[in-house]
């Protein structure tokens, strides 16, 4: 495990070294306040439905920013060579990059807590359905940081690697409006299954599903674990 | 310490390093010497687990490195061909996360610290980022990276490369007491350095290991075409009749004797035998005043280019 915490504490050293860290929270923030300032003029209520709604879109566009250095970076950098002959398994590399970009992402979304001051002082929202909002949008986000991290191990190029993970999270996304193009069941129910949307849709009305949760549990062990083949196949 | 047996490495349908064989014992430097492109590098990797070999055994104290990866790496101090370092973090920063790689116990990191930034003389720029460090300290830092944690086996490939003459020195310095007590295969372009302070050399070309020798050993091993050099007060045909008449001298030139003391200087060819300087000084010290005598050695830059096939 000391591995892990040895990547861990470099991979927030690098995040916070640089500008990009601070970057994109600055630029997630941003949107989040417009979106929860526009949504509430508009609809009066005070409920973060459309608003969560909002961010996990935003979530999506800005997590490939958060990840395409993970792997990429060591490799045009030639760390990569260091991290693999140090005495640190594969797996505690992924994990260890993995819990650095999620901290990232944990901040950002603690940051958007800003809202709920207003929110709470001036309205009366349902506070289970804030926080299994507040649950599954942490969900969603982990499980897009994984794939993510998966797509940055393939290349040494960031922007390649964000490129890649764009139209994949994207795909998560919207695969739940394809079912309606499909003529069986069984591929009906599968890409509502497959689909980000669908379970996210569950935790911001209320709904903690532990098909969600094991389906968001999942994905983020498939692609750790598949980096972790991939990591270890490279030699 | 570092064992190879047939190491081969194939990349696709390339085979790039062919049954390569030597080893590295304990209180030994090793040289490892080949032109660009021999395969050096990829050797390096494969003997510290950084890409796996295609056939054959790579054994680091005692560990498989095809299933004792992890145990093996423990031992294991390598700095790469460019050294690996994180531009944003400071020095110290990035040697306390290799430190903390490395499993060196919590209360020990800052002593060890301390040690490696000495030795590597990085005291000027500890709370420096790495990507304002000159090519010098950035190598530096490499080797300081390598040898925390005292480990047994040190890879170096170029570890002197981008240095000045005195941090080359330095570093040398470093090298050579770190290989009193460990193995040390240390990967150079630079000839000098390697009969400086290596017991045995490996040479590599092509893939393939072409000789593993002690530099001296090696050196003797290709005096074919030498030469002695002796400086003389004679007449010149007459020296070279004598020179001549010597059994093992093949030819002698004999340059135009100095206008003020008659001074002539002649460049013998001789076969390589022993003592052939020694029966050159002897006849030649019964006929005429001998001033000097001196044989040519054939270089490490000779041997190696020998052995590349260039010469």
């Amino acid at each position: 495990m000391s591995g892990v915490s040895a990547i861990y504490k470099k991979e927030l050293a690098n995040y916070f070294n640089a500008p990009i860290a601070y970057f994109i929270i600055a630029v997630f923030l941003l949107g989040t306040g417009y979106f929860f300032i526009y949504n509430m003029f508009m609809t009066g209520s005070a409920s973060l439905e459309i608003t969560l709604q909002n961010m996990g879109i935003l979530l999506i566009t800005v997590v490939p920013a958060i990840t395409m250095r993970l792997f990429s970076s060591e490799y045009s950098g030639k760390t990569i060579e260091l991290l693999m002959t140090l005495p640190i398994r594969p797996w505690e590399i992924v994990v260890g990059k993995f819990l650095g970009a999620a901290s990232i992402f944990l901040l950002m979304t603690l940051a958007t807590a800003i809202n709920l001051i207003p929110l709470f002082l001036y309205g009366n929202p349902d506070l289970l359905a804030t926080i299994s909002g507040y649950l599954g949008f942490v969900l969603l986000g982990l499980a897009c940081i994984a794939i993510g991290e998966l797509f940055s191990s393939l290349t040494q190029n960031q922007i390649i690697a964000a490129l890649l993970t764009w139209p994949v999270l994207l795909g998560f996304w919207f695969v739940g409006h394809f079912k309606v193009f499909q003529q069986t069941g069984f591929l009906r129910s599968f890409s509502d299954y497959l689909s980000f949307t669908g379970h996210y849709a569950n935790f911001i009305q209320g709904l903690v599903r532990s098909e969600s949760i094991v389906f968001f549990l999942a994905t983020i062990a498939v692609a750790l674990i598949l980096n972790t083949s991939y990591l270890k196949g490279r030699r | 310490m570092i064992s190879l047996e047939n190491v081969s490495k194939r990349y696709g349908s390339k085979e790039i390093i062919h049954n390569v064989s030597f080893n590295v014992n304990k209180g030994e430097i090793v040289g490892f010497l080949g032109p660009n492109g021999a395969g050096k590098t990829t050797t390096m990797r494969m003997i510290a687990g950084f890409t796996a070999a295609t056939s054959g055994k790579v054994m680091i104290a005692g560990h498989d490195m095809a299933d004792q990866n992890y145990e093996a790496a423990k031992k294991i101090g390598y700095l790469p061909e460019h050294p690996p370092l994180y531009d944003v973090l400071t020095v110290r920063s990035y040697l306390k996360f290799c430190a903390e790689a490395k499993h060196i116990a919590k209360a020990k990191i800052p002593s060890e610290l301390d040690r490696v930034m000495q030795a590597c003389q990085l005291d000027a720029v500890v709370n420096r980022e790495i990507f304002k460090l000159s090519k010098g300290y950035r190598q530096r830092v490499g080797l300081a990276q390598a040898i925390l944690g005292d480990p047994e086996v040190l890879l170096l490939d170029e570890p002197t490369a981008g240095l000045d003459p005195g941090q080359i020195q330095e570093t040398r310095e470093v090298i050579r007491s770190f290989g009193e007590n460990h193995a040390v295969l240390l990967s150079t372009h630079i000839l000098p350095e390697v009969t400086l302070i290596c017991k045995r050399i490996a040479i590599i070309n092509d893939g393939r290991i072409l000789a593993v020798d002690s530099p001296e050993s090696l050196q003797s091993a290709v005096a074919q075409s030498n030469k002695v050099t002796i400086t003389v007060i004679a007449e010149k045909d007459e020296l070279k009749k004598t020179l001549l008449a010597i059994d093992g001298v093949t030819d002698a030139e004999i340059s135009e004797p100095s206008q003020s003391n008659g001074v002539v200087k002649a460049v013998c060819h001789v076969v390589a035998e022993g003592r052939i300087e020694s029966k050159i000084a002897k006849e030649i010290a019964t006929r005429f005043e001998l001033l000097g005598l001196e044989k040519e050695q054939p270089n490490l830059e000779n041997v190696f280019l020998r052995y590349v096939g260039k010469n």
